[in-house]
C-alpha cells in the first residue's frame, strides 16, 4: 500500500495494485463460488425471475436492504449531511427507507390478486392491456439501465480514486464480476449473494463509522467545531433542508417504489405471509445503514474538510483516507463494492425478468412462451445490459435528462397503477392518457417551456397542490381505508393551496414532480368516471400464471386457465 | 449536548448491527427448516 503523490497529494490514501486486485477478484470470486452451490443445470424459468415465491424472512429482508443500498445512497447521504448539517442524513436516509415501507401494503394487494406474477408490468397487462404494460415495462427498463450504469460508474470512480488502476479498469472488473455470478441462476443468485454482500456492507460500516468518529477527535472535536455549522445546518428542523432535500425526495417515495422492478421482484419472491415483517425490517435496516454513512458527511463538516475539486462524492473517500488505517480503507473499499454489486445484480435480474416476461412472454410469444427460449432471453439481456452499462459508464455520459424523464414517468404512473388494483372502473385508455398528459405537463414545468408567471404559474401550482394531496392520500391509503385517505388528501390540498400559490413556482423540481402526480390522478379519475367498465379482479390470478406450469400443461394436452378463459370469451 | 450528538452519530451503526444480527438468526433458522424439509432456500 502506498501514499499517492500527485496534485491531490495526501487527499486520498491509495491501495496498491495487488491489494486492489486481490480485494476485487477475491470479492467476485467468492461470490461466484457461492452461486455454484445453487446452480441447476436446467434452471426453472419462474425461479430465474422470482425464486420459489417462498423465500424466507432473513434472505428477503437482507436482499431488499442490499438492493436498495446502492453506491449513490451513501455518497448522496454524506453530501446531504455536509450541505444541510444535522438533519441532512435524515432527509436522505429516512425518505429512501420509506420507499420500502410504503410499497408493502400495496405489494400485498398485488400478490393477493396475482400470486404467480413475475413483474408488475405483467399484472398491468392482465388488468389493462399492452399499452399500459409497455409504459410500465419501458419505465422499469430505463430505470434499471440507469441504475446499472451509475453503479458501474461508482466502481470506476472508487477504483481510480483509491488505487493506481484507472476508471475503465474498475468498470470492466465490476461489470464482468457481477455478470459472472448472476448470469446462470438469475434472481436466485442475486438474493443469495445479497445476504453475503449485506454482511460485508454492514460489517464494514459498523467498524468504519465509529473509527472515523474516534480518529477525527470524537465528541470533543464535535463540540469544539459547532461554530462551523451555520444556523440552518445546526437546526434539526431546518426549512432549507426540508425544501431542498427532504420534500423532493419525499415526493419521489411512491414513484421510486412503483417504478422499480427490483422491489416488485422481491414482493413476488418472498413468502406471502412474510411481506410485512420483511419490508418493515428492510425499512429500518436501509435507514440505519444510509443515515449512518451520511453521518460521515456531517463529521466532514465538523472537521472543516473541503471536498477535492469541489466534488461532493469525494467526501467519504477523503474521510476514509484521512481517518482510517490501511485495513479500514480496505474495508471501505469492500463496503462500496458490496453495495454497488448487490444493486447491479438486482438490476440485471430485473432487466432480464422484464424482457423475459413483458417483451418475450406476453408480446413476442403472445402468451405461449417456450421456457427454454425465455431463459436465453433473460441471459442475453443480462449480457447486453452489462455491455451497455460498461460502455455508458466508461463514456461518463451526463444522464441527468434521462433521469429526469424516468422520474417523471414514474411519478405519472403511481396513481394509475395503484388505483388500478382497487378501483374496477379504471380503463386502459384512462391509464395511458393520464400518464402521457402528466409527462407532457411535467416537461413544460420542469424545463420551463412556458414562462412560470401569471395564470400559467397559478394553474401549475394548483395542479401541483392536487398532486400533494394525491401523494398524501395514497400514503394514507397504504395503511388506512379509502375514506380516511380521501379526507387526508383533501385536507392536505386545502391546507397547502394558500401557501403553494405564488410560492411553488420558484421550486421547479417540486412543482413539476407534484404536477405529474396531480395531473395523472385527475385525468385518470375523470376518464374512468365516464367509463362503463367494471373489471373483475379475479381474472388477474387466471391470466398471470407460472410459465413453467403453463408450458407443462400445454405439453400434456391439458387446457390452461388462460386458454380456458379465451374459449369462454 | 455532547452525549446527545455522540448518540445521534453512533446510534445508526448500532442499529444496523442489530438488524444484521436479527437477519443472521432468521437465516440460520430458515436453513435448518429447509434442511429438515429437504427444500432449497431459493
Amino acid at each position: 500500500m502506498r501514499i499517492i503523490s500527485n496534485m491531490q497529494e495526501s487527499a486520498f490514501f491509495q491501495l496498491s495494485t495487488s491489494t486492489t486486485l486481490l480485494l476485487l477478484f477475491g470479492f467476485y470470486g467468492l461470490t461466484f463460488l457461492m452461486t455454484l452451490s445453487i446452480r441447476q443445470r436446467n434452471e426453472n424459468v419462474d425461479s430465474y425471475m422470482v425464486s420459489n415465491s417462498a423465500v424466507g424472512f432473513g434472505l428477503s429482508a437482507a436482499s431488499m436492504i442490499a438492493t436498495w443500498v446502492w453506491a449513490a445512497s451513501f455518497y448522496a447521504s454524506a453530501t446531504s449531511g455536509y450541505r444541510y448539517g444535522l438533519s441532512g442524513p435524515i432527509h436522505y436516509g429516512l425518505w429512501g427507507a420509506l420507499m420500502i415501507l410504503f410499497i408493502y401494503p400495496f405489494g400485498r394487494r398485488f400478490r393477493e390478486l396475482a400470486p404467480e406474477a413475475h413483474t408488475l408490468a405483467e399484472v398491468i397487462k392482465a388488468r389493462h392491456g399492452s399499452s399500459s404494460q409497455l409504459i410500465m415495462a419501458v419505465s422499469n427498463l430505463v430505470g434499471s439501465c440507469i441504475s446499472l450504469m451509475v453503479n458501474f460508474t461508482a466502481a470506476g470512480a472508487l477504483v481510480s480514486v483509491l488505487s493506481p488502476l484507472n476508471f475503465t479498469q474498475g468498470v470492466l472488473i465490476a461489470g464482468s464480476g457481477v455478470l459472472a455470478y448472476t448470469l446462470w441462476s438469475g434472481f436466485r443468485a442475486s438474493v443469495m449473494t445479497d445476504f453475503a454482500q449485506l454482511i460485508a456492507m454492514i460489517g464494514s460500516a459498523v467498524v468504519i463509522i465509529p473509527l472515523i468518529f474516534i480518529n477525527a477527535g470524537g465528541s470533543d472535536m464535535v463540540m469544539e467545531n459547532l461554530w462551523r455549522l451555520d444556523a440552518e445546518q445546526s437546526n434539526f428542523f431546518s426549512t432549507k433542508a426540508i425544501l431542498e432535500q427532504g420534500a423532493p425526495y419525499f415526493i419521489a417515495v411512491l414513484a421510486y417504489a412503483i417504478g422499480n422492478q427490483t422491489i416488485a421482484q422481491r414482493l413476488f419472491a418472498v413468502r406471502e405471509d412474510l411481506i410485512k415483517p420483511t419490508f418493515l425490517t428492510a425499512t429500518v435496516g436501509y435507514g440505519a445503514v444510509v443515515i449512518g454513512l451520511g453521518m460521515l458527511g456531517l463529521l466532514a463538516l465538523f472537521t472543516g474538510l473541503e471536498p477535492v475539486d469541489g466534488n461532493m462524492n469525494n467526501i467519504i473517500p477523503q474521510m476514509a483516507s484521512t481517518y482510517l488505517p490501511p485495513f479500514g480503507v480496505a474495508l471501505f473499499f469492500i463496503l462500496v463494492v458490496g453495495s454497488l454489486s448487490s444493486t447491479a445484480d438486482s438490476d440485471l435480474s430485473a432487466l432480464s425478468a422484464i424482457m423475459m416476461t413483458d417483451i418475450y412472454g406476453k408480446n413476442i410469444a403472445r402468451g405461449k412462451p417456450d421456457p427454454q427460449k425465455m431463459l436465453w432471453w433473460g441471459r442475453i439481456t443480462m449480457i447486453v445490459a452489462t455491455m451497455l452499462g460498461v460502455i455508458l459508464a466508461s463514456l461518463k455520459l451526463d444522464i441527468l435528462v434521462m433521469l429526469v424523464f424516468v422520474g417523471a414517468l414514474w411519478g405519472a404512473i403511481v396513481f394509475p397503477v395503484i388505483a388500478s388494483f382497487y378501483w374496477n372502473r379504471i380503463t386502459n385508455k384512462a391509464f395511458t392518457t393520464a400518464v402521457l398528459v402528466a409527462v407532457a405537463l411535467f416537461t413544460v414545468a420542469r424545463f420551463e417551456l412556458a414562462p412560470m408567471t401569471g395564470v400559467t404559474a397559478v394553474l401549475f401550482e394548483f395542479a401541483a397542490t392536487v398532486g400533494a394531496g394525491v401523494v398524501a392520500g395514497l400514503m394514507t391509503f397504504a395503511f388506512f381505508n379509502r375514506t380516511i385517505a380521501i379526507i387526508v388528501g383533501v385536507l392536505v390540498f386545502v391546507g397547502m393551496l394558500p401557501f403553494a400559490t405564488g410560492f411553488l413556482r420558484d421550486y421547479t423540481v417540486l412543482l413539476s414532480s407534484l404536477t405529474a402526480y396531480g395531473v395523472s390522478a385527475v385525468v385518470c379519475v375523470l376518464m374512468s368516471l365516464r367509463s362503463n367498465e367494471r373489471f373483475d379482479f379475479d381474472l388477474l390470478a387466471k391470466r398471470v400464471r407460472s410459465f413453467q406450469d403453463e408450458d407443462a400443461m400445454l405439453r400434456s394436452g391439458q387446457a390452461t386457465p388462460a386458454a380456458a378463459k379465451t374459449a369462454e370469451s | 449536548m455532547k452525549l446527545l450528538l455522540t448518540t445521534y452519530i453512533l446510534v445508526w451503526p448500532a442499529l444496523s448491527l442489530g438488524v444484521l444480527t436479527l437477519l443472521i438468526v432468521a437465516l440460520v433458522r430458515d436453513m435448518r427448516a429447509a434442511r429438515r424439509n429437504g427444500e432449497g432456500m431459493v
